[in-house]
């Protein structure tokens, strides 16, 4: 089909960082059920694709997959770009709120207003440190849960996890030049801005794997800071691709004349 | 009339999400449009009516106006000449399309029995031709092992040649058939559109 096809990349970002593989973390599924697509909802699916080409042998028909990563325990990649931010800005108004309080109340310090202090470092969060090697979305922005609620360094746990992002694809399947992948700019949100996209050559029929390069995030924690580290990991997938010549639909041959009745139909009223 | 193209080309533009919502192709779900050099009318709706010539090739196409849902021709067939749903026409059409088995237009057939005649007799001028034509067909859905026919839409060409038979001025309607995806639901078509010869 000459339409745009979608490979879905959804990981189980939490069990994947603790496992440290991608393997039983990742669920690969794609809208190719009917061409015949094996393993949806797995990490061995088998993408189908169908090529078909013309009489003289050319390619009858173009093949475009999408790879769309999504995330296990993050916050829903439809909400806006800019959740977080607010979340943030939200808690840091409320900190500065609840401080003005706290001064007006209490001109001499104690131990309630230590406690008091305590509490309403809570309610600010932390913000993650930005290195040059995490300079970019995450960095500088406060680490919130899947509800939104901004975490502190002591129950990170809660965290919500970046969303996996897709640094290559490569292997048997790009090598034998069966597809061309490359990274594109996108005005997508739900794919931050980026996304990965391949056209297929459908003229050599066989089943081919690739393998994808994956970065997650891991919340680290040192001297008190709380930093996203880069983890790379990888998981393939394979292409079963088929081709078969065009037909005339009204023939099933060559072309010929439309099955038009010799009598005129009656006129339309 | 010079300037007459050799080919017309017919699109069918299907919002695929919005036709299997409502189960319709109605309410701006399909729409048609034609690069005719006659004067087609109806453009953009599924009343289209295509101006061709004879001698013309008529060529149909199904998009889908969300990129990644599927939508594909299942068939085009003409109304037959008593213009009645539901009955064959047993005058002429049988008699002067040779060895044909089973006529395209068979209307009205629902389900199994209607897909069998829709999608395996196909027209074929000559009785020869018909034949191989339709062992062919049936040789390719055999290999299949038993997958559904819908998945090799994606092969089929809807193209042909107008023929000189065509009376002018009449608007010869035809059942325009779309898949999209698979399943009970998936087929749906109009009756709408048609060709005339001017």
């Amino acid at each position: 089909m000459p339409q745009q096809l979608a490979i879905i990349v959804l990981v189980d970002v939490g069990n994947a960082l603790t496992s440290n593989t991608l393997d039983g973390n990742t669920y690969l599924f794609d809208n190719m059920k009917l061409h015949g697509s094996e393993n949806q909802g797995t990490d061995g699916l088998v993408t189908a694709i169908h090529g078909s080409y013309w009489r003289d042998g050319s390619q009858a028909s173009e093949q475009v997959l999408n790879w769309l990563p999504y995330s296990l325990g993050s916050i829903p990649p439809t909400v806006p770009r800019g959740y977080e931010v607010e979340r943030a800005r939200q808690s840091d108004e409320q900190a500065l709120a609840e401080l003005q309080d706290l001064a007006a109340k209490s001109t001499v310090p104690s131990a309630d207003a230590a406690a008091e202090l305590n509490r309403i470092r809570k309610t600010v969060g932390t913000r993650v440190k930005t290195t040059r090697r995490t300079r970019g979305r995450m960095s500088g922005q406060k680490v919130v849960d899947i509800t939104g609620q901004v975490v502190t360094e002591d129950a990170t746990a809660a965290a919500s996890y970046p969303a996996p992002v897709i640094t290559d694809i490569y292997g048997e399947a790009v090598d034998a030049k069966i597809m061309y992948p490359a990274e594109y700019g996108s005005p997508d949100m739900v794919t931050d801005g980026w996304y990965w996209s391949a056209s297929v050559d459908t003229s050599r029929p066989g089943t081919y794997s690739y393998t994808m390069r994956i970065q997650l995030h891991r919340l680290a924690q040192t001297n008190g800071e709380l930093r996203w580290d880069p983890v790379n990991l990888t998981c393939s997938s394979a292409l079963k691709i088929t081709s078969e010549p065009r037909r005339n639909a009204f023939t099933k041959a060559g072309i010929g004349q439309l099955p038009i009745p010799t009598t005129p139909p009656a006129q339309r009223g | 009339m010079s300037g007459t193209k050799s080919q017309v080309n017919i699109i069918a533009v299907v919002d695929v999400i919005g036709a299997l919502s409502t189960k319709s192709l109605q309410d701006g779900n399909l729409c048609m449009m034609d690069d005719g050099s006659g004067n087609s009318s109806h453009q953009g709706t599924p009343n289209l009516v295509t101006v061709v010539r004879p001698g013309q090739t008529v060529s149909w196409t199904a998009l889908a106006v969300d990129l990644q849902t599927p939508v594909e021709i299942k068939n085009i067939s003409f109304v037959p000449a008593n213009g009645q749903q539901g009955q064959r026409d047993q005058s002429g059409l049988q008699g002067q399309q040779q060895g044909q088995q089973g006529q395209p237009g068979a209307y009205g057939q629902p389900g199994q029995s209607g897909q069998t005649a829709y999608g395996q007799s196909t027209y074929a001028p000559g009785g020869a031709t018909g034949h191989v034509a339709s062992d062919r067909g049936s040789t390719a859905h055999d290999q299949e092992g038993g997958d559904p026919a819908s998945a090799k839409l994606d092969l089929d060409v809807w193209t042909g040649v107008v023929p000189s038979w065509m009376a002018r001025g009449v608007p010869y309607t035809y059942r325009l058939e779309l898949q999209m995806y698979d399943g009970v639901d998936s087929i749906m078509h109009v009756d709408s559109p048609a060709l005339m010869c001017q």
